[in-house]
């Protein structure tokens, strides 16, 4: 299973100047990110900071306004049939194709990605036991409830066995114990040589899981590196709110008060 | 609560308008429309006082008649209209159905149909100007009545549907009440109006406005020509049922309110699927010229398990019979067209399918990132998708033909009406496909009320189906003309029909599919941004 990267490969996703924006509103203002080969790399920022657009940019679901994103080297948006197989990817806040079952979901996913039926049929298998999903593979999607949801669109974006798994909160609405085995499967990808890019906002958990992490703000990166590097000495979270700035106005809500 | 309701409404239209400028091109394009049928409704009433109150309320009773249906229907066929608020934003609110049902009431009157409708109605009770101020009274009040049962009947129709096509066992009686009410609809307009529309005004509609005119449908506008006939007691009891009518709607309306705020959609019924239906559609053979690739199948196994499952599409195949049967049942007699005209119904039943599917695309908006993530697929999508629809517009257009040709008995047009058929079929489907990645508007998503608008949709949804209807218009003529010419000109032409309409069809197809699946990789990055 252990197998090293080769050295001097490329940065296995890097954004040049990606940028977006809504109508009048910035959501991503010209982003430059490396994310190393073999790393597991964390994305933190608060509500809005332009997460979401910036990995759905990455990914070929949202063309960006300016700027590129490269797989392993390979331009996204230019080549597409080329950058796309290489990725994994886990959407935040979309849902699936509702009314197929959990085991036809993933059967679909790795028939598209151009797998063969035998293959389908058996990473089928090992995908719904591996995330504890087996009486979901007869389920429709949509009686899932939201965990099962997350747990079934990381089977999907794991089929094909990508080299980068791009993924978007990945542990939100996941009970422990399958955010326990999530979080095995991931570490030993990575382990494997492979290269894992996730969006959090539970600092606690990306101190444990990533080496890598790069806080977003405002559409930018604030600081970006290996966790003791951001951390600087402190704890994550105070680092975290002391570069996005804490509430400004922290008003006493007195009323809420029982007695 | 009820001004807590309305100003809700309005701020949302007036938040909606200043975001999308070009709704209040639309509002105040629907209102001046309106406005400008008043000189007509005006002159109508004018005429109307000349005539004897028995022929007035007949005619007045036929009006109310067809605006009631239409009413009813429209919202059904037509979905994307509603924009009345939708009683489920209101569940996490903790408020009783008693509570907002007055609201949500008044603001379903306070629309521009409904203000125009109430309008046009109470402008014709000017008909009874002749026959006193106590006649003029109950006409006023039963219009008004008719107008309410009009906009009740819509919110009910449209809440019953929703409620219907959400339940697996409720959706398999509506589909078939919906096919039952067709043919029953459609062969009483074919028998009351196959002597011609002058012999069915003269000996059918009389008959039919007078039993209309005992239900709540006719009653309204009946009341005041049964009171100037001497029968007060008629006029009575009928303002009597319109007034029960319009209170049984309400309560159902309320009803309905209440059920939708404690009951959010129950999607999937607990339903399960041993068998992996992708899996089982899968080849293990390498795609050939005339064998899918896995994408292409897959995506085909997906849709297939959408059209038998998803009230969505199955609401959206339930509508392409209206053109056909519209036009059978009612334009044919009334226009007294001869036999060979009944050849377009099934022509009409295909462009329905294929322009129907003029939004195909955003009906996955929940799912399309899967599809956009798993590589440039937008041939074995688009191509997969249009499979899947064969696999039931095929069949069902060759019923129409078969039916259609049985009814004429002109078995020898055969060759050129199924060329002509299958022709229409291929190249709309292939304008549907092109406008389904080029021109797609949020529609509803999966499990939310299939008659329901998507807030902000409705500009994009205009401008998609214009376009599409126009494209499809310019290329019906490739396929029908042979089989115009073989029953116009010289009967050999129902080969030629039947050769190119196939042979164009089949090519329409395929090249719709590649050209759609070029655009869908093309536009993969905008899709997504477009339908959610």
């Amino acid at each position: 299973m252990t197998h090293t990267p080769p050295p001097d490969a490329p940065a296995a996703m890097s954004l040049r100047g990606l940028s977006k924006r809504f109508g009048s509103t910035v959501a991503v203002a010209g982003i430059d990110l490396d994310i190393p080969t073999h790393s597991f790399y964390g994305v933190v920022g608060p509500n809005g900071a332009g997460k979401t657009t910036t990995l759905s940019m990455a990914t070929g679901l949202l063309e960006p306004d300016s700027g590129s994103a490269f797989i392993h080297g390979v331009d996204m948006w230019r080549e597409p049939a080329r950058a796309k197989p290489l990725v994994g990817v886990l959407p935040d806040g979309l849902h699936t194709f509702d009314r197929l079952t959990g085991g036809e979901l993933i059967s679909y996913a790795g028939l598209m990605r151009g797998l063969d039926k035998a293959t389908v049929r058996t990473r089928r298998d090992d995908l719904l036991a591996a995330l504890d999903l087996d009486s979901a593979g007869s389920t429709l999607v949509t009686d899932f409830s939201a965990g099962m949801t997350k747990k079934i669109a990381l089977a999907c974006a794991l089929v094909h066995a990508p080299r980068v798994l791009i993924l978007d909160e990945p542990f939100e609405a996941v009970d422990p114990v399958s955010a326990g085995a999530i979080r095995r499967i991931l570490k030993e990808f990575v382990a494997s040589g492979g290269t894992v890019v996730m969006s959090s906002h539970v600092m606690a958990l990306v101190e444990r899981l990533c080496d890598h992490v790069a806080v977003v703000g405002g559409g930018r990166i604030l600081a970006e590196g290996t966790i003791e590097e951001v951390s600087d000495g402190r704890d994550l979270e105070q680092r975290f709110v002391e570069l996005v700035g804490d509430v400004s106005d922290q008003r006493d809500l007195s009323w809420l008060r029982q007695s | 609560m009820v001004a807590t309701v309305l100003r809700l409404k309005f701020t949302t239209v007036a938040h909606q308008l200043r975001r999308e400028w070009w709704r209040a091109l639309l509002l105040i394009g629907g209102a001046v429309w309106s406005l400008t049928l008043v000189p007509m409704v005006w002159w109508a009433q004018v005429r109307l006082g000349f005539e004897s109150a028995d022929v007035r309320g007949t005619i007045l009773v036929m009006a109310a008649a067809v605006c009631i249906v239409g009413w009813i229907v429209v919202p059904l066929m037509v979905t994307g209209l509603e924009d009345t608020l939708d009683p489920t934003r209101f569940a996490t609110l903790g408020v009783s159905a008693r509570q907002i049902a007055p609201g949500l009431t008044v603001a379903a009157f306070l629309t521009v149909p409904a203000l125009f409708f109430a309008a046009m109605f109470v402008v014709l009770t000017g008909g009874w100007r002749y026959d006193g101020t106590t006649a003029r009274a109950i006409a006023t009040a039963g219009s008004l009545l008719t107008v309410a049962v009009m906009v009740l009947g819509a919110r009910v129709a449209v809440a019953w549907s929703a409620r219907a096509v959400n339940d697996r066992r409720a959706r398999g009686l509506l589909l078939l009440s919906i096919g039952l009410g067709i043919a029953v609809l459609g062969s009483v307009m074919w028998v009351g109006l196959r002597d011609g529309l002058d012999d069915g005004l003269q000996y059918t509609v009389p008959v039919l406005s007078e039993w209309l005119a005992r239900t709540p449908i006719g009653a309204g506008m009946y009341a005041p020509a049964a009171f100037v006939a001497g029968d007060a007691a008629g006029a009575v009891w009928r303002l009597a049922m319109m007034a029960a009518t319009v209170g049984l709607l309400a309560w159902a309306w309320k009803d309905s309110i209440a059920h939708a705020l404690i009951h959010p959609v129950h999607r999937g019924g607990g339903r399960r699927r041993r068998a992996d239906a992708v899996l089982t559609h899968a080849s293990s053979a390498p795609a050939r010229r005339w064998r899918s690739g896995g994408a292409t199948r897959a995506v085909r196994a997906r849709m297939l398990v959408s059209w038998a499952t998803d009230a969505r599409y199955l609401v959206g195949a339930a509508g392409v019979v209206a053109l056909p049967v519209l036009f059978f049942a009612v334009a044919m007699p009334v226009l007294s067209l001869e036999t060979r005209w009944a050849f377009v119904a099934p022509v009409l039943l295909a462009s329905s399918i294929g322009w129907g599917r003029h939004n195909d695309v955003a009906l996955d908006n929940s799912g399309l990132w899967l599809d956009i993530v798993s590589g440039s697929r937008g041939r074995a999508v688009m191509l997969g998708r249009m499979q899947a629809v064969l696999v039931w517009a095929v069949p069902a257009v060759l019923i129409a033909v078969v039916g259609v040709l049985a009814w004429s008995g002109r078995w020898a047009d055969a060759p050129g009406l199924i060329g002509a058929s299958l022709g229409t079929l291929g190249t709309t489907m292939a304008v549907g496909a092109l406008s389904s990645v080029l021109l797609p508007y949020r529609t509803a998503g999966p499990g939310d009320n299939p008659f329901g608008a998507e807030v902000g949709s409705l500009g994009a949804s205009f401008l998609a189906q214009m376009v599409s209807s126009i494209a499809t218009l310019i290329v019906l003529p490739l396929v029908t003309v042979p089989f115009i010419l073989s029953l116009t000109v010289h009967a050999g032409w129902g080969w030629v029909a039947c050769v190119t309409g196939v042979t164009l069809g089949a090519a329409a197809f395929f090249a719709g599919a590649r050209l759609s699946g070029t655009v869908y990789d093309r536009r993969s990055g905008k899709l997504i941004a477009a339908v959610t």
